[in-house]
């Protein structure tokens, strides 16, 4: 739930990207990190595993500076993508104002893809919001690998049912980051 | 909490209450500071000597560490965790959560002593409690905060620095 500060004119909301194990959500985080400029960002938090696998979240707090006498704010986080962290995603999927989603388009990842996507939809039902009217954008990332399956059947097996913005991206290249982040940015704000 | 409130809004009256109460949870205390948190990890207010600290990125980490205490509660059938003591060797942090939202932090050292921050934290947390109840009524009449205008400047300022 976005917060709104009255006597500090602070508008705060939070977006969290989702997904299944290395799919790229920490990936996405780093370039936006590294491309956005200096004074619009705070530092790139990561609770990690040795092994650089998201252990609990990646948290990056973005600026957007005074908009109509307003400071705007927007954090990122990501979720542990591995299987056995189901509940960590659910901490921290608390209180979200809005989803990315990120696919992995390899085909031999689209079990996985679709398994996360139900889960998602299972947590945000059982916070009490409708799924189907929760701000969500899908991200089909690693585009660029030999054996990702082609667009029609991602949006098949992903997004014939929920019909959401959808971007396809190369998050380590940085291709389509930042369609997908305004997209996400947008939405929420056109809920708050 | 009611799903479909998409904004809690915070008025400059309930901000000025809320600061009060934390204002004297750490004078009577005598802690380094206090912070009230929503459960997304926002910091609604925050009072004491506050710039020692990157309080934004403490607020994600410390609701985050609630919010997985909540879901250990769960497995453990246990309705929830209602306190969290973190004890280091200069610094401790208590926190408390109210209602089912929200959470107050207090960072204390070894001058205080953890009884009196639970004793005036549980009175601190009543009080807290009624003025966001308040907060939250008053957020479903305030839709006007953010207008049209608002919108599409906010996509504007999206465009101009979300960009390669």
């Amino acid at each position: 739930m976005a917060l709104i500060n009255v006597a500090a004119r602070e508008i705060h909301c939070k977006i969290v990207y989702y997904g299944p194990g290395l799919c790229g959500k920490t990936t996405n985080l780093k370039y936006i990190h590294s491309a956005v400029p200096g004074h619009a960002k705070g530092d790139l938090l990561s609770i990690a595993t040795e092994t650089e696998r998201t252990l609990f979240f990646d948290f990056l707090p973005l600026d957007l500076g005074q908009v109509h006498g307003f400071q705007t704010r927007f954090h990122l986080y990501t979720v542990p993508g591995q299987v056995l962290y189901e509940r960590t995603r659910v901490a921290v999927l608390n209180g979200a104002d809005g989803v990315v989603f990120v696919a992995d388009s390899q085909q031999n990842k689209l079990r996985e893809d679709i398994i996360s996507l139900q889960e998602l939809a299972r947590n945000i039902q059982a916070e009490g919001k409708k799924f189907l009217e929760f701000p969500l954008v899908l991200q089909y990332n690693k585009r660029d690998v030999p054996n990702a399956l082609p667009l029609e059947q991602m949006d098949h097996y992903l997004n014939s049912s929920i019909k959401v913005p959808r971007y396809e991206a190369i998050a380590s290249k940085g291709v389509g980051v930042f369609d997908t982040l305004k997209s996400i940015s947008k939405l929420v704000i056109s809920k708050l | 909490m009611d799903p479909q409130l998409t904004s809690l809004v915070v008025s400059q009256a309930e901000t000025t209450h809320i600061e009060d109460t934390l204002e004297r949870l750490v004078a009577e205390t005598g802690a380094n500071y206090s912070m009230l948190l929503d459960k997304s990890g926002q910091v609604i207010a925050a009072s004491g000597d506050t710039d020692r600290q990157d309080i934004t990125a403490l607020g994600a980490l410390l609701a985050g560490t609630f919010a997985s205490s909540r879901e250990v509660a769960r497995l453990l059938k246990e309705k929830d965790f209602r306190v969290l003591f973190q004890q280091g060797v200069r610094e401790n942090i208590f926190t408390e959560l109210i209602s089912e939202q929200w959470m107050l932090v207090v960072m204390f050292d070894k001058r205080t002593h953890i009884g009196l921050v639970k004793v005036l934290s549980k009175r601190a947390t009543d009080e807290l409690a009624s003025i966001l109840e308040r907060v939250k009524l008053e957020s479903r009449a305030k839709d006007h905060i953010i207008s049209t205008n608002f919108r599409t400047s906010v996509e504007d300022t999206i465009d101009l620095l979300f960009k390669d």
